[in-house]
């Protein structure tokens, strides 16, 4: 029955519904975090309890609440050129490892180690950032870069090769390589080779000003940025354009295909995973080499990377694995992040509930028929195409009980 | 996660109470008794003239939380109340920016100075080269660091660091832990090996050996080896939020015998107090930063004592120096002799701490700040 | 779906028809028309074949009868009562089954389990397995389909899983059974017992839809015949018309049913194969001490039942399987040890069995696939030259009439018969030495069948050596020039074209081809 299905076209179409719908996930998640505010104002909660003698009190109070936290949320992110800058170098680490992220996806694996790619990767450019005195910029800064991409694809790419020569599940190598990741740098901390002299607690030298990302003076933006976007930029140009992106389409969409096709699917699933490994450890060299204005760039810790490589995880789904659509959703994680410092500090709204905000967001976005079920007016315009979403549904189930 | 879900209660909560709304409105005319908290900026009903107001509230205090948050039970927190008590009294504007990891330090100093603040109040010794950064970038605003007194400050007139020898209130909490532990062992662990933390650690270890030495017993210090300046840690990372990983560092010094706990480890040491609460009276804790039975006040029955840093009362003195144009980069060293530590009265303990070990302490205290009681930790602020 | 009649269907000059009624069902998928105005009827004690091209819309129109999908015009009704099918649940309510071409069952379920799956009864929560074992031993008792209730459905062969499918719909008591292709995954003898069970139900008084596009299973079983071309009604007819006009009415043209076919001009041995033992994953030998030869300009058709060693000895033929024993020759050089690249690299060209696991990348589109384990010759630098791959994906649509609405569309968009023109454009798209084919036409409608067997003698032709696999004595019949005949991993005998049906069929069970021809001519005379 497959063969009956008009799909012609769908391809080409410019996906319009989809954008409704991303933008209905955004209002719907306002929606609710305004009412999560409102309520949880200790000011404000209790004017609703006399709404129906004095409505003004609560409407009033809630209006200048929630407003003002949005306001400080927008205005945070995208405000200006402070904002705007800070909301880029904040994505960029996400950015970085979304693609490393989205790229395994592609090839049918599922990288969880993005986190420990990301610490390995942070570790080893900061090592070479602060031990290596005396280089200049030019030398210095691009071998810290590449000694962090490197260690990054290292730990990917062990991952990689677990599983095509031992069949391990990259689900279960990749976490464990990020418990292992994460206690190599707790260790290496209290080495005399990582631990910064005269201090007793886990942390390093800071990192020279020659293998520091150049940044713009006055602002948070610095050059991590630009690496970033030439990375999601070389990762198109890889899927799209390269026999080997050919060859990594190829064995995530049909591995036993690939292979009769005379494709090495362990060498490839092997090479994508340091590939992928590489951007997340490009990720940490983020973090490890970038310094805002006015500061030196942050020491080597254990929690330095935070959870960048998880938070990944969701950027690299959001955009579903497209380059284009993870620098997007980089973007995205990066203005919340942004503008969610300035709702703490202008709007004094609590911390939490920005993360509330932010998950809420993610909620509605990757879930399209949660937001067609909760918007009537979407819901109308998906019954005039249910047949062809009905017609899909069998071929796939039918496709996944035959094999 | 536990958070979101306060949030979530909050929301039925709230919920239930909107459904009866039909609640009476309170008289328009009263003044609301909640609009002065931090979050206000307008100064309520204050003695403070409309002059001084307007001048006031020109001014503005910040402060930036380090991984722990303002909610911590501890020093974040108690720094916090500070900045509070400055709002409230002093009738200037706040903001406040919590950190969730090390690599937020450095931007959210910096959210700060975008807001435009006059002084940065940063908490805690691992945001100091974060802060001393800032304060040479930012030469026209002033900082002041809770907890750390970094060298690479020297020469800097805007950054004034905030410490305290709590190797002195610690000495004493060691005495008193000594005389009330029954199986002559006591326990100590820290959330990270930094001076801040290891400082309580060496004077609570001294404070037994005063004790032993003094009475002629041998009682044991587990957690804490002063010579090697090297025991227990909570295991990274995040340690000093790793609530269950204090639990288990306090329940492996309990196994060993301890049955006083000096957990020195943020809210990581709830871990501790949960072990003690649980042991039916036989295991106790001395509390840390702030009196226990205050801060973690269900837990009060398990408190000894507890080690008290009066950091609220610093950063409060350090906003109103900056106001007041007072301030001076000179650091603020809090000791038992300025009342800047102290340790916090023994509540449900008063009746188990006899008479005799009171007046010791008070001798103690006497000698500490006489000196002649020497305490040596090289992480006592010089 | 009601939205031009609501008016009953008898009249006073109609009779009020006894059985299930289609009345104009229309639908539109975009601009496409699936189903244009299509008046169907289903009568109780009778076998309807829907006789169409793959696309033709057959199966559309069946997933609209079973709930699957709404018609845009046209309604259903039963027994004069107009039907509203919202989903597959109602239709089954109404007495509609459905035996799916691809297997709705659970693999890691028991038969027993299958069976009662969507209608599971239950006694305080614990499911009452006694009474559904003891109702699948019930029907496969009356309808002879013999299995066993406690089997896995993942360990039975294609064809008892089949049986489990129908068992299903039986166990619902269905009076009007649709088989969608049934016979598309079945060996011969399968075949026949999958009709022998169609007839009963029929002579049962049951309804049966029988979709198919082969033209000799439906003559040999029908009593009404619809065709269906690009979702119209264009004829109907019954048991007793030809081959010839079934698939002229089909395909819209006259359709060679035997492809012209000049006798080989055999050369030298091209592969030659000595010996050769290969094992599954398991350890099992499945391929037994095989030794024969494809010679330059001979199309060799392996025969036997499907599961009898052939796939695997395709596939070795490849470097998709470690050989155990044995030699592998092409033009006398060694292929036993290469891998699957170099093989490709050698001149072995190679249509998987089953394209849509092994023959293509359904995501991919039509150029990509068409470049697909040859995409080093598309690149410069490591970089894809999209131009050529495009150009190339022209040529060979053109060269090959591959049907589609464009070359940038993914191949899921694609029939079967079209998707495989694709796997077969794209072997033949290099110089080959050898073209391994593993049923080269399954699945594949009849007007893409003759194309393709006419591309594989001009291949032939041009001096290939050629091995087909296949499980269909009509496509040996039309291709072998020799037929190797195997059985349990072993070759039972290599046999000349012309070979009789009976004597194959013997021979696929092991029997020489010496006694096999006996028992043939003996079995000939008792009749």
């Amino acid at each position: 029955m497959s063969e009956s299905i008009g799909s012609a076209g769908r391809r080409i179409r410019l996906p319009w519904s989809d954008v409704v719908v991303t933008l209905f996930a955004f209002i719907l998640a306002f929606l609710l975090g305004a009412v999560l505010m409102v309520v949880s104002d200790p000011e404000i909660a209790p004017k609703w309890s006399y709404f129906f003698s004095r409505p003004s009190d609560a409407l009033g109070a809630s209006w200048d609440k929630v407003s003002q936290a949005y306001s400080a949320l927008v205005g945070g992110a995208l405000g200006g050129i402070g904002p705007i800058t800070s909301t880029l170098a904040r994505s960029a680490p996400l950015i970085c490892a979304g693609l490393g992220i989205g790229l395994a996806f592609r090839a049918g694996l599922f990288n969880i180690g993005a986190q420990g790619q990301a610490v390995v990767g942070a570790m080893i450019s900061a090592l070479v950032g602060f031990s290596i005195k005396g280089l200049p910029l030019a030398v210095h800064l691009p071998l810290a870069v590449l000694a962090g991409v490197a260690a990054g694809a290292a730990w990917g790419g062990i991952a990689g090769a677990l599983k095509a020569r031992a069949g391990a599940h990259e689900v279960i190598t990749t976490i464990m390589l990020n418990y292992i990741a994460l206690g190599m740098l707790g260790w290496a901390l209290t080495t005399t080779l990582f631990q910064r002299p005269g201090r007793a607690d886990p942390i390093s030298p800071i990192v020279e000003w020659s293998a520091t990302f150049p940044r713009i003076e006055g602002t948070q933006l610095h050059m991590g940025f630009v690496l970033a976007l030439l990375a999601a930029f070389g990762v198109w140009w890889l899927m799209e354009r390269t026999k080997l992106g050919f060859q990594i389409r190829a064995v995530g969409s049909n591995p036993s295909a690939s292979a009769t096709a005379g494709m090495s699917v362990s060498t490839i699933t092997a090479t994508t995973m340091a590939i992928s490994g590489g951007l997340a450890g490009l990720a940490g060299v983020q973090v490890a080499l970038g310094a805002i204005s006015g500061a030196t760039p942050t020491p080597l810790t254990a929690g330095l990377v935070g959870s960048i490589g998880f938070d990944a995880i969701t950027v690299a789904l959001l955009g579903r694995s497209r380059p284009l659509g993870t620098v997007l959703a980089g973007l995205l994680f990066g203005a919340m992040n942004t503008g969610g410092l300035k709702m703490q500090s202008a709007a004094q709204t609590p911390p939490d509930l920005i993360m509330v905000l932010q998950a809420l967001i993610v909620l509605f976005v990757g879930a399209p028929m949660l937001v067609r079920t909760l918007v009537p007016f979407l819901k109308a315009r998906r019954a005039g195409k249910a047949p062809t979403t009905q017609a899909v549904a069998p071929v796939a189930s039918q496709g996944g009980l035959a094999s | 996660m536990k958070k979101s879900l306060l949030a979530l209660s909050a929301l039925f909560s709230a919920a239930a109470l909107t459904l009866a709304g039909c609640a009476e409105a309170p008289d328009a005319a009263a003044p609301s008794t909640q609009q002065s908290t931090a979050a206000s900026s307008a100064p309520s009903g204050s003695a403070t003239s409309a002059a001084e107001t307007s001048a006031a509230a020109e001014f503005k205090a910040c402060m930036v939380s380090d991984s722990g948050g303002f909610d911590d039970k501890s020093f974040n927190q108690t720094s916090h109340d500070g900045l509070e008590k400055a709002a409230q009294d002093l009738g200037i504007q706040v903001a406040e920016v919590e950190s969730k990891d090390a690599k937020d330090f450095a931007t959210n100093i910096q959210s700060m100075i975008a807001e435009k603040c006059n002084i940065i109040i940063t908490v805690g010794f691992l945001l100091s080269d974060a802060t001393v950064a800032a304060a040479k970038a930012n030469p026209d605003v002033k900082f002041a660091i809770v907890d750390d007194n970094p060298a690479s400050a020297k020469g800097l007139t805007n950054l004034k660091p905030l410490v305290f020898n709590t190797a002195e209130s610690s000495f004493m909490a060691g005495y008193v832990a000594a005389s009330q532990s029954k199986s002559g062992k006591v326990g100590t662990f820290g959330g990270m090996k930094i001076p801040t933390v290891t400082i309580f650690m060496d004077g609570y270890a001294q404070g037994v050996a005063y004790y032993n030495q003094q009475k002629g017993k041998n009682v044991q210090v587990l957690g804490w080896d002063a010579k090697k300046q090297d025991g227990q840690f909570v295991p990274e990372p995040k340690p000093f939020e790793n609530i269950a990983g204090g639990k288990s560092t306090a329940t492996n010094l309990v196994s060993q015998g301890a049955d006083v706990l000096f957990p020195v480890a943020g809210p990581a040491g709830l871990g501790a107090l949960q072990v003690a609460d649980t042991s039916n009276g036989a295991v106790k804790a001395v509390w840390v930063d702030t009196d226990g039975c205050i801060s973690a006040e269900k837990s009060c029955k398990s408190i000894l004592t507890s080690v008290q840093k009066a950091m609220d009362v610093a950063v409060f003195d350090a906003i109103k120096a900056a106001q007041d144009g007072s301030f001076s980069s000179d650091p603020y060293v809090g000791t038992l002799e300025n009342g800047g530590t102290t340790i916090a009265p023994f509540h449900e303990f008063d009746g188990a701490v006899s008479a005799e070990t009171k007046s010791e302490l008070e001798k103690i205290k006497a000698d500490i700040i006489a000196g002649t009681i020497k305490i040596e930790s090289a992480s006592q602020p010089k | 779906m009601s939205t031009t009649t609501t008016a009953p269907i008898g009249s006073a000059a109609d009779p009020a028809p006894q059985g299930l009624s289609l009345r104009g069902i229309t639908k539109r998928f975009g601009t496409l028309t699936a189903n244009d105005h299509i008046d169907l009827d289903i009568v109780p004690g009778r076998i309807h074949c829907l006789l169409g091209e793959n696309g033709a819309g057959k199966s559309t129109l069946m997933n609209i009868l079973y709930g699957l999908l709404d018609a845009d015009e046209g309604t259903i009704s039963i027994d004069g009562v107009e039907q509203h099918f919202r989903n597959p649940r109602q239709s089954m309510a109404a007495g509609i089954g459905m035996v799916h071409q691809h297997f709705m069952l659970v693999d890691v379920f028991t038969v027993a389990e299958n069976i009662i799956l969507g209608r599971e009864q239950a006694t305080g929560g614990l499911l009452n397995m006694r009474q559904a074992r003891q109702k699948v031993l019930e029907l496969s008792n009356r309808y002879r389909l013999r299995v066993q209730p406690d089997s896995r459905i993942e360990h039975l062969p294609v064809g008892v899983q089949q049986r489990v499918e129908i068992l299903k719909a039986l166990a619902n008591d269905a009076k009007y059974l649709i088989f969608d292709e049934p016979t598309a995954v079945l060996t011969p003898q399968e075949i026949d017992e999958l009709m022998t069970v169609m007839r009963s139900l029929r002579d049962e008084g049951r309804a049966i839809v029988f979709i198919t596009h082969k033209l000799r299973e439906v003559l040999a079983i029908a009593d009404d015949i619809t065709v269906i071309r690009r979702g119209k009604v264009v004829g109907q007819a019954d048991a007793s018309a030809s081959e010839g006009d079934l698939a002229e009415m089909m395909v819209g043209r006259s359709v060679n049913l035997q492809v012209d076919k000049s006798p080989a001009e055999a050369g030298e041995p091209t592969l030659v194969v000595e010996n050769l033992t290969v094992a599954d994953a398991s350890g099992q030998v499945v391929v037994d001490d095989v030794s024969l030869d494809v010679r330059a300009g001979e199309i060799l058709c392996v025969a036997g039942v499907q599961g009898n060693g052939q796939t695997e000895l395709a596939e070795v033929l490849l470097g998709l399987r470690p050989v155990l024993k044995g030699r592998v020759e092409l033009q006398g050089r060694d292929l036993t040890k290469l891998g699957t690249r170099e093989t490709i690299a050698a001149g072995v060209g190679f249509v998987p069995e089953d394209r849509q696991h092994d023959g293509y990348v359904s995501t991919f589109t039509v150029a990509e696939n068409l470049v697909l384990n040859q995409v080093g010759g598309f690149t410069r630098r490591g970089n894809l030259r999209w131009d050529q791959i495009k150009a190339n994906a022209r040529a060979k649509v053109d060269e090959f009439d591959i049907r589609t609405q464009g070359i940038d569309l993914p191949l899921s968009s694609l029939s079967g018969g079209n998707a495989q023109k694709v796997v077969l454009a794209r072997e033949l798209s290099r110089p080959l030495k050898l073209l391994v084919a593993s049923q080269p036409t399954r699945g594949v409608d009849v007007g893409a069948i003759e194309f393709l067997h006419k591309r594989i003698i001009e291949e032939r032709d041009r001096g290939t050596a050629v091995l087909i696999v296949s499980t269909e004595l009509d496509e040996i019949e039309a291709l072998a020039d020799r037929i190797a005949v195997m059985n349990r991993g072993h070759v039972v005998g290599i046999v000349p074209a012309g070979t009789p049906r009976d004597v194959l069929g013997l021979m696929m069970a092991g029997i020489p081809y010496d006694e096999a021809v006996v028992a043939a001519e003996e079995g000939a005379g008792d009749e």
